[in-house]
């Protein structure tokens, strides 16, 4: 079979227009951190109101959950050594159909990521993202889910713990070499359906950059932030990486009040302030923050 | 000197006198193909030690592996060299891989499967922040001359995808100066990601090739001086790869014919671009972009 007739099974009969949402995406499954200290990460997570509710079968991994919001911490090293600051190590996207979501990537050039499963666990296709991170398809998310199967839930514990506030997944922000916003817009337009947003469509206190939708309807709806270094900095190419996640909630200054209130401390200086439109946490680890965006959602 | 690279094809003998050579006589960059890898006596991890200890900046990866095309198991066993290419590329910290064009005829006659290919190749770029700069050349079944690589380069459209450009293809051509530039009106010179530089000596037998020499080494010295000038007018901007490779020089030690490119670069620096001598040290500060 050819790429052009993969593409377009009879491009000599009908031309196929494929949708907007080619892969069916429905939103972010997980956010996956790597670190060699997952309990004072596990820390930070409860401090933002996440639980620890599941425990992987075969490897030092842990699921935290809040609402919608699931956040895997790895500490299972995969052959480069984990660090002490946490790394946004990978997304995995909620589709229509994983093998498939995988195929198609892999026609448009995504590079393969080998998977190693254990007996009795999941295949989960993925494909190399930003820096060293992954993006996982999943297609398990309705009636069952990857958890079921690879995790096994701590005792006693409330498995689906309410979100803070009404937390949900707004976004990633990605930091990307200079002059790369073209290249890694045309990267997520491509394999997964995203459109870059006009540039006067801004979410936030934090307006940099470019804003990338996704293709999901508006209920799974989120966004990728590709900011480039400050122009006039030296080069910095080999920067990229996912940096924080974005969290969408309906009131930000009632969750800012209720975090606060869990510890949770807020960057203010006079070029980030708390307002209505966003907030954005301190670091922790120094690595890990979280930025809260205005969003009706939730 | 800061604006020419020495390609590695250039030079006989092993990576390491090669490197020497091109580092010794002032060059700061180097182009390099996966030969100079592969064939190191001491494998390929101490040929990238090498390139990283020369101190040089490597401009440009040659590919040779006819990619764009091809369908089904000749594009599958294609696109796993094309990605090893490129992982040699990135190990060598190399931001260009120089793509010529496939000798291999298209497996259907529309340019379909071509822009395919390079779009699927672009796209294996991008995490890896690399740039593919496309060559067409003579032997190219499909794409044979610059002008035709640049049309599916706009076709293909990706962002990280340009054009490289060999003046061996316009010496040959003899194109009349006013049409060379007309035609070179046509590029983008954003995308122009590489210009790669030889001279041509011509035998006294028309029949036979002439031989592709280091500019100022050949006859055709006032045509390689316009192309350059017209290229900058245009606003060209990037590296010029001294590309020339023939019997004679690989019959010479690696540092005679680096010394002969170190005067190819001056003349062509010095009098045809009338650059100042940078200062040493210079840091490299982010251009400001405009929108």
């Amino acid at each position: 079979m050819t790429v052009a007739t993969l593409l377009s099974p009879s491009p000599d009969r009908e031309q196929i227009v494929e949708g907007d949402n080619p892969l069916g995406l429905e939103g972010i499954e997980f956010i996956e951190y790597a670190t060699a200290k997952p309990q004072a990460l596990g820390q930070v997570l409860e401090t933002m109101g996440f639980k620890p509710v599941a425990r992987h079968r075969s490897r030092e991994v842990l699921l935290y959950r809040q609402g919608g919001i699931n956040v895997i911490v790895n500490a299972h090293a995969k052959g480069s050594p984990l660090t002490d600051k946490p790394l946004i190590s990978a997304v995995a996207l909620r589709v229509r159909d994983a093998a498939d979501a995988y195929r198609r990537a892999l026609e448009r050039g995504a590079w393969g990521v080998p998977t190693h499963v254990e007996v009795m666990e999941l295949n989960i296709p993925a494909i190399h993202g930003v820096g060293t991170s992954r993006i996982y398809f999943v297609d398990r998310h309705k009636q069952f889910s990857i958890y079921d199967v690879d995790f096994t839930p701590i005792p006693g514990v409330d498995q689906h713990p309410p979100a803070t506030a009404g937390l949900h997944f707004f976004g990633i922000v990605q930091y990307i070499g200079n002059d790369r916003s073209d290249d890694w817009t045309e990267f997520y337009r491509e394999l997964l359906g995203f459109s870059a947003l006009p540039a006067e469509q801004r979410f936030g206190i934090l307006p940099k950059g470019r804003i990338l939708r996704s293709p999901c309807p508006p209920e799974s709806r989120f966004y990728i932030q590709l900011i480039e270094p400050e122009a006039g900095v030296l080069d910095v190419e080999d920067d990229e990486g996912l940096h924080r996640i974005g969290l969408g909630s309906a009131d930000v200054l009632g969750t800012v009040a209720e975090l606060s209130r869990r510890g949770v401390e807020f960057v203010s200086s006079p070029s980030v302030q708390t307002s209505e439109r966003g907030a954005l946490t301190r670091t922790w680890l120094g690595s890990v923050s979280f930025e809260i965006v205005h969003d009706l959602r939730g | 000197m800061n604006d020419f690279s020495m390609d590695s094809r250039s030079m006989a003998g092993a990576l390491d006198a090669r490197l020497d050579a091109v580092r010794e006589t002032g060059f700061s960059q180097v182009t390099l193909c996966a030969h100079d890898l592969v064939n190191h006596p001491d494998g390929l991890d101490a040929a990238v030690a090498s390139v990283q200890a020369s101190g040089l900046a490597v401009t440009a990866f040659q590919a040779d592996c006819d990619f764009e095309g091809q369908t089904g198991p000749l594009h599958r066993f294609k696109l796993d060299l094309a990605q090893a290419t490129l992982r040699l590329c990135q190990a060598l910290d190399c931001p260009l891989l120089v793509l010529q064009s496939s000798r291999l005829a298209p497996a259907a006659d529309t340019g379909s499967t071509l822009v395919l290919g390079l779009r699927q190749l672009a796209m294996l770029a991008i995490p890896l922040n690399i740039k593919i700069a496309y060559q067409g050349w003579a032997a190219g079944a499909a794409v044979q001359t610059y002008l035709q690589a640049w049309d599916l380069v706009c076709e293909t459209d990706m962002p990280n995808l340009g054009l490289s450009l060999d003046s061996h293809e316009v010496l040959a051509a003899n194109t009349p100066q006013d049409d060379l530039l007309a035609d070179l009106e046509m590029l983008d010179a954003d995308r122009l990601f590489l210009v790669q530089l030889t001279d041509l000596l011509a035998p006294a037998h028309q029949t036979s090739q002439p031989l592709r020499v280091l500019p100022g080494d050949g006859t055709q010295r006032e045509a390689v001086a316009a192309l350059v000038t017209g290229l900058h007018a245009l606003g060209y901007r990037g590296s010029y790869n001294l590309a020339a490779f023939n019997g004679d020089y690989a019959a010479m030690p690696p540092h005679h014919v680096a010394q002969r490119a170190r005067r190819s670069a001056l003349w062509l620096g010095q009098d045809v671009l009338q650059r100042s001598v940078p200062l040493p040290n210079q840091i490299r500060l982010r251009r400001l972009k405009t929108v």
